[in-house]
């Protein structure tokens, strides 16, 4: 008996949520609960990662990320202004670093400006200086390209314009081209931000002090301090979440309200 | 400067005029030369429209006379400016010279007030406040004085575009150039830009515009300047050029736009 499509489309579904049934409980019935109750969702153990990973940790990720950011956001458009500079000897310094830096793991950078680098020229500095450094470096190198795109796509009329009324070009490109530049940029910016949130983790590796922990340090050392297997990291993770969701959910408004003002 | 004070007293407009003359001027894009040794005068107070087919030229030429475009040959005098001098003050002499776009080219993160003020506060060091009075006189005198706290966005293009011209006004130009002003407008706003710009050559402003407004020419222009292929093929008053054009492809050219029953019947 031959089906219609509608017949079709409605056993086609049947059959998904019966795969999906049967995988489920396969694996509630193959898991051995106790274990990943001890050793992933153990949140009685962890008492002791509070209030520090809080106040901290959550601050100190938040302020390497800003820092980092600030940064970025300078050198980034720095980059970005000499890679559309008529000088050909800027456009290739621009490049060269972009490439550079974003091809390279960014843990490197990290462990070269926290190690290698006071290690060769007998410097030593605090945190604070490594993490603007190494972050605000690898940030400069992803903004670049960001609001490169993003001066690229303000209309030439409108430096035309500014320009036609006597405006020389710096005052052409700070009253009117990158004003613009920003708000087109502001979504894939905001994602940037998310990914800077993420890389701060990486200063774990750093030798930090108690008062210099971040979110990943704090998760690292609950793991060997706390007996409670993984569940350290998975709260970690859950702190990350609460800065990395809102900014991604305010990255969806700012694209939204591009999209509706775009002529 | 004391023009600004009568103007935003509401006294008739004083304009400060200037002259244009263009000699043999060339401009080429790799092989292609657009412009092959044009001459153009155009005297204080005096309106000029370029007409011809699209890439003859016109629009270039008149990118040239405020250096959006630069020039490779001939001399281009404006305001007391050559304007190919290698050490002209390119900001300054722009500064007398207002431009109008096909595109309007509005700063849209900035309302019609901000637009018109910007380059006052900026470039003429004017103060906000004497900035924002210039700015209202100006949008008044193109009829959009009460929307003048309106975004871009919020306007129609025809509103935009008269926007522009007060823009380009509130920094007291000696010459305008407009590069098809009316072209991206939809039909029935472009009698309200045509009409701002013939009020302002009432005003005694030099004018120099691209256009394919041929009623707007002829009732206007005191001289018509028909271009193609990157040269001057005639030129003169504008009621002759129009009316009786002297030369074949003048008169081909003409008989194309001004013959309605002629768009969209050839194969």
């Amino acid at each position: 008996m031959a089906m219609t499509a509608r017949q079709r489309a409605r056993v086609s579904l049947y059959v998904q949520a019966g795969i999906f049934v049967v995988a489920i409980a396969a694996l509630i019935l193959a898991t051995d609960w106790e274990t990943i109750g001890n050793s992933v969702f153990n949140f009685a153990k962890i008492g002791p990662m509070f209030p520090g990973i809080l106040m901290t940790g959550l601050v100190n990720t938040l302020i390497y990320t800003f820092l980092g950011f600030v940064v970025g956001l300078s050198g980034g458009l720095l980059l970005a202004l000499m890679k559309l500079s008529s000088f050909p000897l800027y456009r290739w310094i621009a490049t060269g670093y972009i490439e550079f830096f974003r091809g390279i793991p960014a843990l490197l950078v990290f462990i070269a400006f926290g190690y290698g680098v006071p290690l060769a020229f007998g410097v030593s500095w605090n945190i604070t200086v490594i993490v603007m450094i190494s972050l605000g470096m690898v940030a400069s190198a992803y903004i670049a390209e960001t609001l490169r795109a993003g001066l690229q796509a303000v209309p030439k009329g409108q430096l035309e314009a500014a320009r036609s009324l006597g405006m020389p070009q710096w005052r052409a490109m700070v009253t009117i081209v990158i004003p613009q530049a920003f708000k087109i940029v502001l979504p894939p910016l905001t994602n940037e931000v998310i990914l800077l949130t993420k890389d701060s983790s990486l200063i774990y590796v750093l030798g930090l002090t108690a008062s210099q922990y971040e979110l990943t340090k704090f998760g690292r050392d609950g793991i060997s301090s706390l007996g409670a297997g993984l569940t350290p990291l998975l709260v970690a993770g859950a702190f990350y979440l609460v800065i990395t969701i809102p900014l991604s959910f305010l990255a969806r408004k700012f694209e939204s309200r591009t999209a509706r003002s775009n002529r | 400067m004391n023009d600004v004070v009568n103007n935003s007293r509401g006294g008739t407009a004083t304009i400060h005029a200037a002259g244009v003359e263009i000699k043999d001027l060339r401009k080429s894009y790799g092989a292609n030369e657009v412009l092959k040794g044009i001459s153009l005068d155009v005297a204080p107070g005096e309106v000029v429209c370029l007409i011809g087919p699209s890439g003859s030229g016109k629009s270039t030429l008149l990118r040239c006379v405020n250096l959006l475009e630069q020039p490779n040959q001939g001399s281009i005098h404006v305001g007391g400016f050559e304007a190919t001098d290698p050490d002209v003050d390119i900001d300054k002499m722009r500064r007398k010279v207002g431009m109008v776009f096909q595109q309007f080219n509005l700063f849209p993160h900035l309302d019609a007030k901000r637009n018109c003020s910007i380059a006052q506060t900026k470039v003429l060091k004017r103060s906000q406040a004497e900035a924002d009075k210039v700015s209202m006189h100006n949008l008044e005198r193109v009829g959009l004085g009460h929307l003048a706290d309106r975004f871009p966005d919020q306007l129609s293009g025809g509103q935009q575009q008269r926007v522009a011209i007060a823009r380009a006004l509130s920094m007291d130009p000696e010459l305008m150039l407009f590069d098809e002003p009316t072209s991206a407008l939809d039909p029935e706003t472009v009698g309200d830009v045509l009409s701002v710009m013939r009020n302002l050559a009432k005003e005694g402003m030099t004018m120099l515009v691209v256009t394919h407004e041929m009623g707007f020419a002829r009732e206007v222009a005191d001289r018509v300047v028909f271009m193609d292929g990157g040269v001057v093929v005639e030129e003169g008053v504008a009621e002759h050029v129009i009316s009786a054009p002297t030369q074949p492809r003048t008169k081909e050219f003409l008989r194309r736009v001004l013959d309605p029953t002629h768009i969209g019947l050839e194969e």
